[in-house]
């Protein structure tokens, strides 16, 4: 990779991860605005927002997807790692590159299987909180998945170029 | 497919996230068997038709916040007056602050860094061992899993679709077993060094008390919401995280608002860690019932075992080999909805099960090579892993002991649920 492009990664990253902790405070900050609201309007009022509840457990949905897009960045996934940590230099890498191509490749196939999926639901008009097309919510998955494999792709790319993040 | 398996399972061995080993094996299934993989995003999807699910990152949220301010300091003055005055009074504070702030941070191992860093330099300082005082600490860390609101009550609840509200209640008894057989082994162990931490004072209960007054609802709350059926699990959540930024950042400002989206960040971070492998496992999930993996795995249970006293022996023995090697959330996920269907044939209550599985996962925490509060210890305390392993193992002893009692008397989980 040229310098150019390095930095131009270099500053996508940086937005990227803005924009990343920015959406992540507004979902989390609504979400419990959007909860306690409900709780005040059933117990005080005995109302409440009819498409409240839909939209939070939505929320809590793309909240999951872009909390894991987080953890990717962050190399916090969830895993057993036994092995590697007794590995030297040289496997170490090897291992890592094969388990980052691995996870890049089933991300990327979530990411397709759960965009047709999104175009299915979209093709039947399928609804959410009454009269809302449901592809637009659900278009997290993909999305949320291709951007787990980015981050996985880049991780494998640089062990073969011999830079560990 | 036993190919892919041991390709997957030495791809886990290796340090591939897990959601990326579920994903694989259920799209391998679904593959076989000609079912379209557009399942996998509609399986997902799924996630966001559990109105449980909410109180997850709720709750995570609130107990980040909660270890962020000093709420575990005061904690510690709470207990310590309260409790200060037994005769070997600094354990047990140690065990019931412990078991407390972990019922509401989730035991994602925040409390040995949060209440640890209190607690061993008090410990050592009042005449206990060091190695006694280290494994104390990391054992705490874990303990008061079995308490509502902790996470892993929640989230077995959400995979064996069992009442939350029930699982809570049957935490009760078994969680006090941990920590009063925990507190007569610490008696037991320092009955030389009985000398009290603090006299029995009523200024200092009340001075502990007003200092520590704003938090003091949120047990009283949340709990007695919960318990009394008042509130829903997910709506004490909403409360819990509002009552919480309400209290550490507007009234003690013992967070600054910048650093509120940082801790959002983060708390968000274990959720999404959390949420992608359920997410996935739903999937995987499906396909196992599909092929009918339970029932292959009754039949061979069945021709091993002979009846539910010993299949939960072999339970207990498959979970502590099971816990030493994955966390408490994934194994939750993957392996409850296989192990539910074959105990529910034994005739094993799913309310009891599950707090025999987590009280079993707990010690998970404690066995090498991957038990977190190990590493986390290790890297708290600067020792190596062998050495804080050595200093945990009476303790782990006697929560062993707890497991087998919790698991052939169920009345004790069961009594209060009627």
């Amino acid at each position: 990779m040229n310098a150019r492009s390095t930095s131009w990664l270099a500053r996508a990253e940086r937005w990227g991860r803005w924009f990343e902790g920015a959406l992540l405070t507004l979902l989390l900050s609504g979400l419990i605005l959007l909860a306690s609201t409900q709780i005040l309007l059933r117990n005080v009022f005995s109302s409440g927002l009819a498409w409240g509840d839909g939209l939070v457990r939505l929320m809590v949905l793309w909240l999951a997807l872009l909390g894991a897009v987080a953890a990717s960045r962050e190399n916090k996934q969830i895993r057993i790692d036994l092995l590697s940590r007794s590995l030297s230099g040289m496997w170490q890498r090897v291992a890592w590159f094969t388990t980052d191509l691995f996870t890049a490749i089933v991300t990327g196939l979530l990411a397709w299987h759960s965009w047709r999926f999104v175009q299915d639901s979209r093709l039947y008009g399928d609804m959410l909180l009454d009269d809302w097309p449901a592809w637009g919510f659900q278009l997290i998955l993909p999305l949320g998945f291709l951007l787990i494999c980015y981050r996985y792709v880049l991780r494998a790319v640089r062990e073969a170029l011999g830079r560990r993040q | 497919m036993i190919l892919t398996g041991l390709i997957l399972l030495v791809l886990a061995l290796l340090g591939a996230p897990l959601f990326a080993i579920i994903a694989a094996s259920a799209m391998a299934g679904f593959y076989r068997s000609d079912i379209d993989l557009s399942v996998m995003g509609i399986e997902f999807f799924g996630l966001a038709e559990m109105p449980i699910l909410v109180a997850i990152p709720l709750f995570t949220f609130a107990g980040f916040v909660l270890s962020e301010s000093q709420s575990p300091q005061r904690l510690v003055r709470l207990s310590q007056a309260l409790l200060g005055w037994l005769p070997g009074g600094l354990a047990i504070v140690c065990l019931a602050t412990c078991a407390l702030f972990t019922a509401f941070t989730g035991a994602s191992g925040v409390t040995i860094i949060a209440l640890g860093a209190l607690f061993y330099p008090a410990l050592t300082r009042a005449g206990y061992d060091e190695r006694f005082s280290l494994g104390l600490i990391t054992t705490s860390g874990s303990l008061g899993l079995l308490f509502a609101p902790s996470l892993p009550l929640i989230l077995y609840g959400v995979v064996a679709a069992a009442s939350i509200d029930q699982l809570f209640i049957a935490g009760i008894f078994p969680g006090l077993l941990m920590v009063v057989l925990l507190s007569v082994y610490s008696f037991w162990m320092n009955r030389r060094n009985r000398t009290s931490i603090a006299d029995a004072s009523g200024k200092d209960v009340l001075a502990a008390l007003w200092e520590s007054v704003w938090e003091l609802p949120l047990p009283i709350v949340v709990l007695g919401g919960i318990y009394s059926g008042y509130f829903a699990v997910s709506e004490a959540a909403a409360v819990t995280a509002l009552y919480v930024m309400f209290v550490e950042i507007l009234v003690r400002r013992e967070i600054p608002w910048r650093e509120v989206p940082g801790i959002m960040r983060e708390s968000m971070v274990l959720v999404g860690a959390i949420f992608m492998i359920l997410g996935v496992s739903l999937a995987s999930t499906n396909y196992m019932i599909y092929a009918g993996v339970p029932e292959q795995l009754f039949a061979i249970v069945d021709s091993y075992v002979a009846g539910p006293g010993s299949f939960l022996f072999a339970l207990i023995i498959f979970l502590l080999i099971l816990g030493a090697i994955l966390d408490i959330f994934s194994a939750i996920v993957l392996v409850v909805p296989l192990v539910l269907p074959v105990a529910a044939q034994y005739g094993i209550n799913p309310i009891h099960l599950g707090i025999v599985f987590l009280a079993t996962m707990e010690l998970g925490y404690l066995t090498p090579p991957v038990g977190l509060n190990l590493f986390i210890s290790s890297f708290r305390f600067e020792r190596s892993i062998a050495e804080i392993y050595r200093a945990t193992l009476p303790f782990f002893v006697v929560l062993l002991v707890c497991v087998f009692i919790i698991a052939y008397w169920p009345a004790l989980s069961l009594v209060l649920i009627g």
